[in-house]
């Protein structure tokens, strides 16, 4: 572990001037903001970036706010603001629920939504609920604006579909629809301050005793967070019980691709992934009743 | 009668056995700089050591070119540098402190870089060119102890072994009706401190002063003065309060303060080292690993008639302490009953990997981990309740111990079984749990029991002793000078609770200083349990010699005979009539006045002990510690996550100074206990370690903590020490893992044999046997 | 900022203005320690894991080790010691002692300044509120139960007096 080396230090005043200093500085710069993924990396010498853009001060980037049919937050928005929003936690339940588990007070103080996303861990608990309410993320550059489906998002571990001179502004979702369940299941090391070992985020809706939709997000079983589609079919237009979720759930191991590591090994990563799809879904279920 | 013989019968005690807050608390809620890291000032040098990438090779270069040539960098240093001895190894001299020709571990220190601020010094250490030629590589102690294994030490592989040989074992396993045999493995734990190992050393004419964090004082004398070819006057070493310790400070500062102080001899300026948490992780002293192969034998009617046991320790690169955990393993591996027959043989296995040394527990963790989970897997087979099974072979005054010890006085582990069991309703709550089960798919409790036993003190008969000062102040306030470190334990408080129940003041009257080298006499280090005792009673020694001169004085200002001066809440009267008193102050004051000694020197020195190198057999411990814990779980079978609800905890503690403190111990031993039965592991890869961090090493949060609800303390007093008392801090820890793991085992119906019981573990575990039974 | 790459900042440490001239690759953890000789935050990881840093910024709690100095610029920076006479301080600081919550003392600061964060937004908070405040301190000697038992007893004695 080394001390942050020197870098030139840029603090824009708004998005416009955040978005010409990528421009210019693009690859040797490195976007800034609660600093909770960078600078471990920094000290781990993983990164060693030249500049930093510094866009903590952006509060034209921290909101939560109803629009029409969506719900937007801005990239800076931070863990703590998001769990605390009545309007997360009334229309996007599955994203509150991840929140509540990320990191500890001090990390979801500091730590924004769009570093969780930029940052690209397999692990980044918002993925798998961002994911299953089909999140847009608006990204900018001097070239204009664009809508990333976060489906697109994740190209690899640490690594996203950003261009080297796009900042993450926005994160678009609509809320979960009405007849809707929806949970999110973190398996840590321990009970609290912990890396995903493998999370799991669903969400159903239901149409009577009938599944219209379901859909199924992993973290931490493969280079990326990933979508359970073809477990979805398995759900979706069935009457859903116990054993009919209990067989979708073991198709979630064909869709995945888990690797051993020191937070647990790729055998039990794959059972996991089965007993937390099941019990997310069983608690999706649960919750359409209430 | 000594002072020890009139402290067991005093009575009318105001302090001792009561709970007081602690006087330390304070300073440390307000944050105020206490720690050795608080004390680095502008001027002070930065030294950062450079270490082995390499788990075993050979030195063939090292350049210090580049270094040097870093501004703010003003010297790099190496073994060649070394004015005295290169050598730090505790038990046998097998360790540099930098290395010379061979580098034996990933982390191992092979040169310091010194420099004005810590940036110089880190980029100077990144710039110090080391070429090595790499030689192969063992990791594995079963792998070292083979013929054909790289040797890691000229001496080979097996840095020590031990046995015991008491009775005879096959006579014994000829009368056993049943026999229960297995292997156990644990794991490398960190101490895991939130305080990294701090050092500051400041250089004066021909002299040097060390400033830091530690547990053995008087050891870093010993080693700076070695390494600087000093004599020990020469050194002074001066304790601060420990951000935590556990035993690793106890190894770790006297390895790296003769670092710190050759940097600030030859540099003539104090110097800074400060361990960065990746450093404390790779480079320090870990828990030794075991390997332990137990059989054990009983007879029908539940009495233990023979156990046979092959433990191995992994010492890693280094001895360091080994021998005496070793030692120390050995001489406890029976448990705490008396078993006729044992046969016990050990080693101490060299590998390529960070040193293993002392440790809360110093190896009675892993060998009670092995026979304690024997002793519920003897019962299974009896079809006995574990209790009534380890009640029936319990040690009792009079009954011997594995390395043949008769235990005489202060053996109340069946007074603290017994009173444990029928507190928590041990029967009851054990069928409840089995009704629970019976209806329960997901969740399984499971309830379990471990006791266990500790000699207070070093081991392998080394000698022991302590000492205090006592100054009585012209004021009448009073500076206690321990020779007991402040780790958190709060053993010094102990102490000053002695000193101020002796001469009859308020606990707030005591000013607690922490060992100064220059101040008292060798106190010996603060580890084994041995800080209250040992300490508590040289204080004791102190106290009551100064107790005898205001005694004096207040009869000649009173005019009474000595045996009528009574002193309480820093009055001082005369027994028959009160009203005629003086206060302490004035006593104190007059001390000085006519010219009687104020301050005093007290001493400890425990018993002799000694042991037969050629079977084991000997007194061991001046005295044991014995402590049960009876542990709760909840199995999730859907992840094979365990979830243990509470311990109950009992213990002979002998006399307990202060119950608040010793509970306090109970819950941190416990919660450390935890960490090394679940989560803790150090993972490595080719010898370097994978999880110097504590995102990765797993320690518990508030959220994992365990309620311990049920306190017993028993108080069988040990007539050797003041008051009674034992030591404590490290007992709650010993009997955890196994109390879990029986607990799982009864939730379950499986035993794990190896620590930690991961999750991963269990899962697979349960699933086996879903497969087995289908 | 200057040649050099440092630049000054505003901020308030314990209620006092301060203009400092910081380098951008120092830590908040830093400035406060080694420049400021604020030393109630302790270095434990740096890096977010154990909550010895922690300190409050705009009133909430961080790790003071994963905030870069340049990011407190117009911001409040609050430490143990600007906290002395804060009644939440004063009831933690007297339960602490009370209960024995305390033992090598290293975590203590930062446990601290989570609890006077807690206290100040709930002010009759239950045990998973008090676990939820305190998960990011790791404490390595007391096993948490005294700290837990401290902190929801100073809740009861501001409740009591307020
Ligand atoms: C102790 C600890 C515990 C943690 N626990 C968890 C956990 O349980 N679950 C979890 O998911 N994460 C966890 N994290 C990781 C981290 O806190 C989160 O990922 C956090 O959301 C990162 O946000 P940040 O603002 O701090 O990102 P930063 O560190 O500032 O940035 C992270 C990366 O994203 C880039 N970036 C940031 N914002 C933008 C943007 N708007 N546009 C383009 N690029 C951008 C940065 O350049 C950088 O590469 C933990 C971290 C720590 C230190
Ligand atoms: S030092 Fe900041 S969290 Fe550990
Ligand atoms: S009291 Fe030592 S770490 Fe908490």
């Amino acid at each position: 572990m080394k001390l942050i080396p020197p870098y030139r230090y840029l603090r824009p005043k708004n998005l416009q001037e955040a978005v010409e200093q990528l421009g210019r500085y693009g690859e040797e710069a490195k976007i800034l903001a609660g600093g909770t993924d960078l600078i471990p990396m920094i000290r781990d010498c993983l990164i060693t970036p030249k500049t930093m853009i510094d866009i903590s001060f952006l509060d034209e980037l921290r909101y939560i706010r109803e629009e029409g049919d969506m719900i937007k937050i801005g990239a800076l928005a931070t863990h703590s603001e998001i769990l605390k929003s009545p309007l997360i936690n009334g229309k996007t339940g599955v994203l509150a629920k991840a929140e509540k588990v990320l990191g500890a007070t001090q990390i979801r103080n500091r730590g924004t939504i769009g570093g969780n996303l930029c940052n690209a861990s397999p692990a980044a608990d918002t993925a798998p609920p961002l994911m299953v309410l089909n999140a847009k993320l608006k990204a900018i550059s001097v070239e204009g604006e664009r809508i990333i489906p976060i489906e697109e998002f994740f190209t690899g571990p640490r690594k996203n579909a950003l261009k080297p001179n796009e900042i993450l502004v926005e994160v678009q979702v609509s809320p979960e629809p009405e007849k809707s369940g929806s949970s999110f299941i973190k398996l840590g090391r321990r009970r609290a301050l912990t890396l995903s070992v493998v999370s799991t985020a669903a969400l159903i809706v239901m149409d009577g005793v009938k599944c219209r939709d379901a859909r199924i997000a992993l973290g931490a079983v493969a280079p990326t967070p990933v979508r359970a589609k073809e477990t979805e079919k398995l759900l979706i237009n069935k009457e859903l019980n116990g054993e009919v979720i209990s067989s979708a759930a073991e198709k979630v191991v064909e869709e995945i691709n888990p690797i051993t590591d020191v937070r647990g090994s790729a055998e039990y990563r794959r059972e996991m992934s089965k007993v937390l799809t099941k019990r997310c879904l069983l608690e999706a279920l649960e919750s359409v009743k209430r | 009668m000594g002072y020890l013989e009139e402290l067991l019968v005093k009575e009318g005690l105001s302090l001792v056995g009561k709970r007081v807050s602690r006087p330390d608390a304070l300073d440390k809620v307000l944050g105020r700089p206490l720690f050795t890291a608080d004390k680095l000032t502008r001027g002070m040098l930065w030294a950062k050591i450079v270490r082995s990438k390499y788990p075993h090779a050979i030195i063939k270069r090292i350049d210090k070119g580049k270094a040097l040539g870093v501004p703010g960098v003003l010297t790099v240093l190496t073994a060649e540098d070394i004015p005295g001895e290169n050598q730090i190894g505790y038990a046998i001299p097998d360790q540099p402190l930098l290395a010379m020709d061979k580098v034996r571990f990933v982390g191992e220190p092979v040169a310091v870089v010194v420099a004005e601020n810590e940036e110089a010094a880190e980029k100077g250490a990144e710039l110090v060119e080391i070429e090595y030629e790499s030689l192969p590589a063992v990791f594995d102690p079963l792998e070292a102890l083979k013929p054909v294994a790289p040797r890691i030490h000229e001496s080979g592989n097996i840095a020590t072994t031990t046995i015991i040989r008491k009775g005879d074992v096959e006579k014994g396993f000829r009368e056993a009706d049943v026999i229960v045999e297995n292997t156990y493995k644990t794991q490398r734990q960190e101490h895991a401190y939130l305080e990294t190992e701090t050092v500051i050393a400041v250089p004066e004419i021909n002299k040097v002063t060390i400033l830091a964090c530690m547990q053995s004082p008087w050891l870093i004398r010993r080693m700076v003065a070695k390494v600087l070819g000093y004599k020990q006057s020469k050194v002074r070493v001066i304790e601060l309060p420990a951000g935590g310790a556990f035993g690793g400070k106890d190894d770790m500062i006297p390895m790296i303060a003769p670092i710190a102080a050759l940097a600030a001899v030859k540099t003539g300026k104090p110097v800074f080292l400060m361990f960065k948490r990746d450093e404390t992780f790779e480079a320090s002293n870990k828990r030794h690993p075991s390997i332990i192969r137990y059989k054990s034998g009983a007879t029908k009617d539940g009495k233990l008639v023979a156990v046979e046991i092959e433990i191995i320790y992994e010492t890693g690169a280094y001895a360091n302490r080994g021998p005496f955990v070793l030692w120390r393993a050995t001489a406890h591996a029976a448990g705490p009953y008396e078993v006729p027959n044992v046969k016990v043989d050990g080693k101490l296995v060299y590998t390529n990997r960070v040193f293993s040394g002392s440790f809360r527990g110093f190896g009675d963790p892993q060998i009670h981990f092995a026979a304690e989970s024997q002793m519920d897997e003897l019962a299974a087979k009896l079809g006995m309740d574990p209790v009534e099974f380890r009640l029936k072979n319990i040690l009792k005054p009079g009954l011997t111990t594995t390395c043949g010890q008769v235990v005489d006085q202060s053996v109340g582990v069946e007074e603290a079984l017994r009173k444990l069991a029928e507190k928590i309703n041990w029967e009851k709550r054990k069928r409840e749990i089995e009704e629970y089960n019976r209806e329960s798919k997901r969740k399984l409790k499971g309830i379990g029991v471990a006791c266990a036993y500790h000699g207070i003190s070093t081991s392998r008969g080394a000698p022991d002793w302590s000492a205090a000062a006592v100054i009585i102040n012209e004021d009448g306030t009073i500076t206690y000078k321990g020779g007991i470190c402040r780790l958190g334990q709060g053993s010094l408080i102990g102490h000053a609770k002695i000193v101020a129940e002796i001469l009859g003041v308020p606990l707030s009257y005591i000013q607690i200083e922490g060992p100064d080298t220059d101040a008292i006499p060798e106190a010996r280090p603060t580890h084994g349990s041995r800080g209250l005792m040992t300490g508590g009673t040289a204080a004791a020694d102190a106290a009551s010699k100064l107790r005898r001169n205001i005694v004096r004085v207040a009869s000649e200002m009173l005019e009474c005979k000595t045996e009528d001066i009574e002193i309480k809440d820093a009055l001082i009267y005369v027994k028959p009539d009160p009203s005629r008193n003086i206060p302490f102050s004035e006593a104190a004051k007059e001390l000085y006045v006519r010219g009687y000694e104020t301050a005093a020197y007290g001493f400890y020195r425990a018993p002799k002990r000694f042991f037969d190198p050629k079977t084991g057999l000997g007194v061991a411990y001046g005295v044991y510690v014995y402590i049960v814990n009876i542990a709760e779980v909840e199995v999730d079978t859907w992840t094979g996550q365990v979830k243990v609800e509470r311990v109950h905890t009992a213990a002979d503690v002998g006399k307990a100074i202060d119950p608040d403190l010793i509970e306090q111990q109970f819950h941190g031993a416990i919660a450390q206990g935890l960490g090394l039965t679940l989560t803790e592991d150090i993972v490595f890869s080719d010898g370097k370690i994978l999880n110097n961090n504590y995102t990765d090493y797993v320690i518990p949060t508030v959220k994992d903590r365990v309620e311990v609800p049920t306190v017993v303390l028993v108080e069988q007093p040990y007539k050797g020490a003041a008051f009674g008392a034992k030591g404590v801090a490290e007992a709650a820890l010993i009997p955890t893992p196994p109390a879990i793991t029986n607990a799982i085992r009864h939730a379950t119906g499986i035993r794990f044999k190896e620590l930690p019981v991961t999750p991963e573990k269990v899962y697979f575990a349960l699933k086996k046997r879903r497969g087995e039974k289908s | 900022m200057n040649e050099t790459g440092n630049l000054k900042i505003k901020f308030t440490l314990n209620g006092k203005p301060i203009e400092y001239m910081v380098k951008p690759n120092w830590t908040l953890l830093d400035l406060l320690r080694k420049e400021l000789s604020v030393l109630s935050p302790k270095e434990g990881c740096s890096r977010g894991d154990c909550g010895a840093c922690t300190v409050l910024l705009n009133g909430k709690p961080v790790n003071s080790c994963l905030v870069l100095a340049p990011q407190i610029d117009g911001k409040e920076i609050v430490t143990v010691e600007g906290l002395i006479e804060d009644k939440e301080f004063k009831a933690l600081k007297e339960t602490f002692i009370e209960k024995g919550a305390v033992q090598c003392g290293f975590c203590t600061p930062g446990i601290i300044v989570s609890a006077v964060a807690l206290l100040r937004e709930k002010g009759n908070p239950t045990v998973q509120d008090i676990e939820e405040a305190l998960e990011g301190n790791l404490c390595r000697c007391t096993g948490y139960i005294r700290i837990i038992e401290a902190v929801k007893q100073a809740a009861e004695k501001l409740q009591k007096t307020s």
